[in-house]
């Protein structure tokens, strides 16, 4: 995962590197702006604790799509910020599930305790009058 | 695994010095073809699990409609990039819709896990409540809605007064040591008349012998807080003259408060 991120990194920064020149289309400011959306609703959705690898590539790849719109290079710009938006939302996804399965563990574990305990009563199941 | 990291470095290496010693637009990325095959296979394993579609359609969709895209440009000339860069998006969006649907799973199996905690308690607290219940076996009790429901049987009055006759002692006491032994239960004295004589006369005369049976258990030690009294008049007729005019203790669930007397819901 890490590698082949690291190695898509690198692609497209060699990319940037080279594509430096043929910058022709205009700045994709929405597709940035719409890639930062996404960024933020992953950090509200606390992908930073739960999804940390996709939201750091969501990250890195706006700030390169950003890199890339300052050298006019759009379109460069627009894929990495469209591949910021998708690694985002996947962060915001994975965090999202990660948080509900944990509270399915909890869920299941408390329920564990209750049927634990409803069987425990039944089984000394008598009228106790004195007890308080 | 490492062999592929190695081969996949190198690639990387080659299209790396390709791209920057070329300085062109469009360039071929020999990778293309690889995470093509990576963008379907991700989406077969997103259809493959049935609540993706379920749960995650759109997604599903996007993500087809991606790798059409990406196998578009792979059979143009010179579109491998455009190809590479589909496929990867292909890839993610049909990670997003399995994680959307995981998620959806887990909510699901929440709420029936909460369903099935209320039911757990539920059956607990009537188990409960039985037992209670059965600290009162001399009295004649019954659960309902609202509670134990407890007839006074040995609770009498003269006609038209409100004054506790002796002999009384026995239920009351019997309900004031379960009131001792439950100190989060409450009581609601609730007294019935039958029909004859003026209504008006009927609930006052109700609030006032209801009132007496709380000042007794009041008397015995519970807090005037746990007690109430409720006096109906010749409201709720049970039927007979002899049951209508009657005394009746309702027992709260736990701490619950005891919801008012309507007509057929006990």
């Amino acid at each position: 995962m890490i590698t082949v991120n690291g190695i898509r990194n690198a692609f497209w920064c060699a990319i940037a590197f080279g594509i430096v020149a043929c910058a022709s289309t205009p700045v994709p400011v929405e597709k940035l702006a719409i890639a930062k959306g996404s960024i933020e609703r992953a950090e509200q959705a606390q992908a930073a604790q739960f999804a940390q690898i996709e939201l750091n590539s969501a990250r890195n790849k706006y700030a390169a799509a950003q890199a890339a719109a300052d050298r006019r290079d759009a379109q460069v710009a627009a894929r990495l910020a469209d591949q910021a938006d998708v690694d985002a939302q996947l962060a915001e996804s994975t965090s999202r599930a990660k948080q509900q399965e944990q509270l399915v563990t909890e869920m299941d574990a408390s329920l564990r305790d209750l049927r634990n305990d409803a069987l425990r009563r039944d089984g000394t199941a008598q009228p106790v009058p004195q007890q308080p | 695994m490492k062999r592929k990291y190695v081969k996949l470095s190198l690639i990387a290496v080659v299209i790396a010095s390709v791209l920057s010693g070329l300085a062109a637009c469009e360039t071929t990325t020999p990778d293309a073809s690889t995470l093509l095959a990576q963008a379907r296979s991700a989406i077969t394993q997103a259809e493959a699990d049935p609540n993706v579609a379920k749960y995650a359609p759109t997604e599903l969709d996007r993500a087809r409609k991606l790798l059409i895209n990406a196998e578009d440009s792979a059979r143009q000339k010179d579109g491998h990039e455009t190809a590479s860069h589909y496929a990867y998006l292909t890839m993610q969006m049909a990670r997003i819709a399995q994680q959307r649907a995981q998620e959806q799973v887990a909510i699901k199996h929440i709420k029936s896990g909460e369903t099935e905690r209320q039911k757990i308690l539920l059956t607990a607290r009537e188990s409960e409540a039985d037992q209670a219940a059965a600290g009162l076996e001399n009295l004649k009790a019954s659960q309902t809605s609202r509670g134990i429901v407890l007839t006074l049987d040995d609770v009498s009055f003269d006609k038209g007064k409100a004054q506790l006759k002796p002999g009384a002692g026995r239920s009351i006491d019997q309900i004031t040591a379960f009131l001792n032994e439950n100190p989060e239960r409450r009581v609601q004295v609730e007294a019935f008349t039958d029909s004859q004589g003026a209504n008006d006369f009927n609930i006052e005369l109700s609030q006032s012998r209801a009132d007496a049976v709380a000042m007794a258990i009041i008397r015995s030690g519970i807090n005037a807080e746990r007690v109430r009294a409720v006096g109906y008049g010749e409201g709720f007729k049970d039927g007979s003259r002899q049951m209508d005019r009657r005394l009746e203790v309702i027992v709260s669930n736990g701490d619950a408060a005891i919801p008012g007397h309507t007509a057929g819901a006990l």
